[in-house]
């Protein structure tokens, strides 16, 4: 299947969800689609386009936005499915019921951005420490890391 | 009566200390969860204030063993925002350390198989004959790990003639020497008894959870970016993607076997086929605002990475997916009605390497809170024993 007749039969599947399709490179598709249809447009993809391996799940700040990509991978192309949620209300639905295999990248977005992923099975931190502070979320643009002045018991004062 | 067992986090040689607690009933697991983030070093936002250069020596450090794999895939990634073309005797060289690099963290591996299996003599002749291997990478890149080969839009060493007759050498010894290891598994039914039917991962569920590498194609997925999605010279290379269907770490073994004899198909004709000509091209400062997904066949699977520029020297987002997270949730299912004995084979299975070093599992009685250490020596002897004692599995055989 070419590029072409796939982006083709991908507009048909998803209809009006699909916001925009591109094709920047062979065999790259990027659709985007509001973050209301996303379960919706995972369920269509998986179905009649056996999507059921999701490589990963890229999380972006952009401001105002947060921009999530989920890059599914079939022999015949690369599909990311991209959406937008606001930084002010960073809620996104759990894809784990479509994709079961989604469940750490989501919790990955989760400790990272602050997302706040809807019915996730495992809400658990994944990668920060237990004795993290609470709203720090390190992949924000506007999050820096202070290095905490370090106390060295019995030292000088 | 059920126990706890806490595995982790800490253990030296390990790029991932990982945190493994497994609920056992008897000496079967009924749960297992993973804990991770105790390296976690924040690379992806360290890599938003380093410039695309400082950036392949940044990637190339996210591993120790397929160190080469992430710096290939972040190049690939940053030479198509750049609209660069590299030239062919570049990529050439370039794909002929990925190769290498493959056979050299295979042969570990399956050394590495051999010692959880209690089949020593095994690891010890694989791990000699990778030497062979890894002085071939000294002799291209001057360095045994962090090869330091990529640059973007091309590669930073030369091959002469020489180097050409000296892999070409080097590979023939490791063919007939992987032969003979195959025989001796052909001829040792006590290995392939160990080994069949450990750690079961259906196809069905290798598929909904998405694993990756050779653990997928173990449970017949013949998944393998190299074919499905051919980048730079792989579309001129002639080779078969292995696969096996037992879905046990049998299956994994023989899997890795398979690849090791494509890789040394592939790296002959890539030393063949050298196209003469320049190895690298200049590359721009900046790239332009721009967005890419590169993948990569890393020796445990996909690499993919994420890469979006906004026309400065720098990335505005890099994002690394490396394959062993993708098969953690994999690896939950595998252990999951397995043997505490089996947690080292299964868990080298996926190859993290979590099997290098010695390192202290404790045993947590639940009922009385009482804590015993256990090195994993001792783990491993238990292992053993149990299976000197266990019926001889009749009938697995050696699948070559």
């Amino acid at each position: 299947m070419t590029d072409v007749e796939l982006i083709e039969n991908i507009q048909q599947a998803l209809g009006a969800k699909a916001l925009e399709v591109t094709n920047p490179d062979r065999r790259r598709i990027f659709v985007r689609i509001a973050a209301a249809d996303l379960v919706a447009a995972v369920t269509a993809l998986r179905d009649g386009f056996d999507c059921r391996y999701l490589a990963t799940i890229s999380g972006l700040d952009k401001g105002e936005t947060f921009e999530i990509l989920y890059h599914f991978a079939i022999p015949a192309a690369n599909i990311n499915l991209r959406t937008e949620i606001l930084k002010a209300a960073p809620r996104i639905e759990s894809i784990t019921p479509v994709i079961p295999g989604a469940v750490l990248y989501e919790r990955e977005l989760q400790d990272m951005f602050g997302m706040v992923i809807e019915h996730i099975p495992d809400p658990r931190p994944l990668v920060v420490p237990d004795d993290w502070p609470a709203g720090n979320y390190p992949l924000r643009k506007d999050w820096k890391f202070e290095r905490p002045q370090e106390i060295i018991p019995g030292g000088k004062s | 009566m059920k126990f706890q067992i806490p595995i982790g986090p800490q253990h030296p040689a390990l790029k991932e200390p990982i945190s493994l607690r497994m609920t056992v009933e008897g000496e079967v697991i009924r749960d297992a969860d993973i804990r991770l983030g105790y390296n976690h070093r924040g690379l992806e936002k360290l890599a938003e204030e380093k410039t695309w250069i400082q950036n392949i020596y940044l990637t190339e450090r996210i591993c120790g063993i397929c160190s080469h794999s992430h710096a290939s895939c972040y190049v690939q990634g940053v030479e198509k925002l750049m609209e660069l073309v590299p030239p062919k005797r570049g990529m050439y060289i370039r794909y002929l350390v990925s190769e290498l690099e493959r056979i050299h963290s295979h042969l570990l591996w399956l050394g590495v198989a051999g010692h959880e299996a209690g089949f020593d003599s095994f690891f010890m002749y694989t791990w000699r004959d990778r030497e062979v291997v890894m002085d071939l990478l000294e002799l291209i890149s001057g360095n045994r790990v962090h090869y330091a080969m990529n640059t973007l839009g091309g590669v930073r060493r030369d091959l002469d003639e020489g180097q050409k007759a000296k892999i070409l050498e080097g590979i023939v010894t490791l063919r007939k020497r992987s032969e003979y290891y195959f025989h001796i598994g052909a001829n040792e039914p006590s290995f392939v008894g160990r080994l069949a039917g450990v750690g079961l991962l259906t196809k069905e569920q290798a598929v909904s959870l998405c694993a990756v590498g050779p653990t997928a194609r173990a449970s017949g997925i013949a998944r393998d970016v190299r074919k499905e999605d051919p980048y730079a010279v792989y579309d001129e290379m002639d080779f078969e993607v292995g696969t096996a269907d037992s879905c046990d770490v049998l299956g994994r073994v023989v899997v890795r076997v398979k690849e090791l004899m494509e890789s040394y198909k592939i790296c002959e004709q890539i030393v063949r086929k050298l196209p003469s000509g320049d190895i690298a091209v200049k590359a721009p400062r900046k790239a332009k605002p721009n967005e890419v997904v590169a993948r990569y066949e890393a020796p445990r699977g996909e690499n993919i990475h994420y890469i979006k520029s906004n026309g400065s020297d720098k990335p505005e987002r890099l994002k690394v997916r490396a394959p062993t997270l993708a098969n953690y949730p994999a690896t939950v299912e595998m252990l999951k009605n397995g043997f505490i004995a089996d947690i080292p084979l299964i868990f080298a299975a996926i190859d993290p390497c979590i099997c290098c070093a010695e390192r202290t599992v404790s045993l947590v009685n639940i009922r009385s809170g009482e804590e015993t250490v256990v090195r994993l020596s001792d783990l491993r002897r238990q292992a053993i024993e149990r299976h000197r004692n266990a019926p001889p599995k009749r009938n697995a055989v050696w699948p070559f």
